[in-house]
């Protein structure tokens, strides 16, 4: 039996289940020892990951974001790299509870797509493209990590609002600390998205001779980027206390899964 | 395990009695080589907080209990039978499980406090520096104080506030966070208050504001908290600067409305407010708890947090006692098997001397043999010897930690084996 390089995909794709797993139980059993494990395993899965994404830049030459598969494992690599980041600088528990299966659900839809790596077009290679698919991903999962801080910011504010505790009140970290990480995390995310998203702009006026196609990558992308800018300007305002944020929050994560979804060769 | 603890605790004695017993700091040394020197003492430790007093000795003789009594009751000067009363005298598993459970929190007042594993840390050390400890109490003391550590990391018993000025403290840090830099307004000088200003203190926030109806009562306070004292008629301004605000007046209105709140936040850029209501009747507008990054408690409010902390305690403090007798048996274990180290070798070289002997007259009266013929006559008789020695190995390593069963355990099997 031989060890194939891609076999790691699914290496990552099993720490990461049972990581996630071991993080929710933990979330019953109120254990965190538990939640340790599962944070053990996430970086079991996380280190197979790494060794996947290197495969594919080493065997296709460029950053591995040019068909589906790629960009969402790539994705789900960046947003776990991030909340590891966080976890190390704040110790934020609550946060697992929704990165863990994003990152799941991102690595599930690689694995199940499952199409070839793609060896980008020579004509279609250019510093824009790169700058394009790198910055618009790595914008993404800090819009991602945004978002999972600010549900908790305001699980927070309701729980000390209202005088209750939930079942996360153990595991959040302070308001101040969700309200800042949520917001530099948007701040940071929405700013590399839009250059991302104007790159993208570049890149497709040079190849196709036109600025945007109006397929459902990019439309999503751009209502996207618009709700992320809603999103963010309740943070300028201090506003996102208010019950919009979470409808707008919650568009904001379905149009870039479309957006991710929509991405082909 | 000949172990003793004899003690008294805040269940056992009223104040009156552990005061007469209580060991200041500076007086915990000589105390500890006292109790060490009574005779029949092995080794001693004494554990004295303001909730018990403890002698924790290990010894051959159960004689010394009465010795240890009659020392209290001196030390005390009080009559031994009155004394008695309010004693309590463990022995050997007992004396583990008690001393795993005080250090760590499971027997104190407050359930789960912190401060115990320290003390009972500091009575070891005093003794291990007074060379009071002999070999079992060592193991004793390194246990416990790991035990402990595993408790409190893997229960979080003693992480929650189970006082109404501590629940403040608590909630203030789930707001905020980290308290240093913040800034505090103290309105009136009630004593819960004072108490929760005091805690901020310790938790190095900024600067406390402090203001009173008696000025020169704020100045004392000011100056208790580093802090600076105000005009009671120029709060409004000061709630802009502050991050927290604490009320405990006797002022029969509200002194914080909505409209200084909401002045406050737009001055602050609209920052978190925290405001805890400490006074009956109410000195905070509870309206002011609608406005967006205002949080507001007021006693009722702290003392629910307070309960359900408790509760929550109560609930670690079963998962901790399921450690704490795991933990135990795994030292009873460790040291019944210690004890019958010597036992074991000696059991071990005399059948070896037999196996040997027996094997030499065997091979006799085989005549020649082949190396190989001869290897397999040896392992038999090894194995033969090592099935025999198996369970007399094992009943003596898992025997009772009752010293006397155990010491009937090895006599009987010294005398099946003929050993001396």
């Amino acid at each position: 039996m031989t060890f194939e390089a891609t076999d790691t995909l699914y290496v990552a794709l099993g720490g990461y289940a049972l990581g996630t797993l071991a993080a929710l139980l933990s979330l019953f059993i109120g254990a965190k020892r538990l939640q340790h494990i599962g944070l053990l395993l996430m970086i079991g899965g996380f280190a197979a990951h790494t060794a996947w994404i290197g495969t594919i830049c080493a065997r296709t030459g460029h950053p591995p974001l040019t068909n589906l598969p790629e960009a969402a494992s790539f994705v789900a690599w960046l947003v776990f790299a991030f909340e590891l980041a966080l976890w190390i600088r704040y110790r934020v528990y609550a946060a697992v509870f929704f990165v863990y299966p994003l990152v799941l659900l991102l690595l599930t839809i690689s694995a199940v797509v499952g199409e070839n790596f793609k060896v980008l077009d020579p004509e279609l290679r250019s510093n824009v493209f790169t700058m394009h698919v790198l910055f618009t991903t790595v914008g993404v999962a800090g819009l991602f990590i945004g978002l999972a801080f600010g549900l908790l910011a305001l699980l927070q504010d309701r729980a000390l609002k209202n005088k209750t505790r939930g079942r996360l009140w153990e595991w959040i970290p302070s308001l101040d600390i969700c309200k800042t990480v949520s917001f530099r995390a948007l701040a940071i995310g929405f700013s590399i998205y839009t250059i991302g998203l104007i790159a993208g702009v570049v890149w497709s006026y040079r190849t196709d001779a036109g600025l945007v196609e109006p397929r459902v990558k990019q439309i999503f992308a751009i209502t996207a980027w618009i709700l992320f800018g809603v999103l963010l300007q309740s943070y300028v305002s201090n506003t996102y206390r208010r019950p919009r944020t979470l409808f707008i929050s919650a568009g904001a994560f379905v149009a870039i899964v479309i957006a991710i979804l929509g991405i082909r060769g | 395990m000949p172990l003793i603890l004899v003690g008294l605790n805040h269940r056992t004695a009223p104040v009156d009695v552990r005061e007469q017993l209580d060991v200041p700091d500076p007086k915990l040394p000589d105390t500890t080589i006292a109790l060490r020197s009574i005779e029949g003492v092995d080794g001693a430790a004494l554990v004295s907080t303001c909730n018990r007093v403890e002698a924790i000795v290990s010894t051959r003789d159960e004689d010394v209990i009465a010795n240890i009594v009659e020392w209290l009751a001196e030390r005390s000067s009080s009559v031994r039978t009155d004394l008695e009363k309010h004693l309590y005298i463990l022995r050997h598993g007992d004396v583990v499980k008690h001393i795993f459970r005080v250090a760590s929190g499971l027997d104190s007042m407050i359930l789960g406090e912190p401060q115990i594993g320290g003390q009972v840390r500091k009575a070891f050390l005093t003794a291990q520096e007074l060379g009071t400890l002999d070999s079992l109490l060592q193991q004793l003391f390194d246990n416990t104080m790991r035990v402990s550590k595993r408790v409190r990391t893997e229960t979080g018993i003693g992480e929650h506030a189970v006082s109404v000025p501590y629940a403040a403290v608590e909630l203030a840090k789930k707001i905020f966070g980290d308290l240093r830099g913040l800034q505090v307004l103290l309105l009136g000088a009630g004593e819960m208050g004072e108490l929760t200003a005091e805690h901020l203190h310790a938790l190095h926030v900024k600067q406390v504001f402090v203001a009173n109806r008696s000025h020169e009562r704020a100045v004392e306070l000011a100056t208790r908290f580093e802090g600076e004292a105000v005009q009671f008629d120029r709060i409004d301004e000061h709630l802009a600067k502050c991050d927290i605000v604490v009320a405990s007046t006797a002022a029969p209105h509200y002194l914080v409305e909505p409209h200084h709140v909401k002045r406050a936040r737009e001055a602050r850029r609209n920052r978190n407010l925290f405001l805890i209501d400490l006074s009956v009747p109410r000195n905070i507008n509870p309206a002011v708890a609608e406005i967006d990054g205002a949080y507001l408690y007021n006693v009722d409010d702290l003392q629910q947090v307070a309960d359900a902390n408790l509760e929550l305690r109560q609930q670690k403090a079963r998962e901790a006692e399921q450690i704490v007798v795991r933990e135990v048996e795994i030292f009873r274990k460790r040291l019944v098997a210690q004890d019958a180290v010597p036992t074991i070798l000696e059991l071990q070289q005399r059948l070896e001397s037999i196996r040997t002997s027996e094997l030499e007259k065997c091979l006799r009266k085989m005549g020649p043999v082949t190396p190989e013929q001869r290897e397999a006559v040896e392992l038999f008789s090894t194995q033969l010897v090592n099935k025999i020695l198996h369970y007399p190995i094992l009943q003596l390593k898992d025997a009772s930690d009752e010293p006397h069963e155990r010491d009937a355990l090895r006599r009987t099997i010294r005398k099946i084996f003929g050993l001396r």
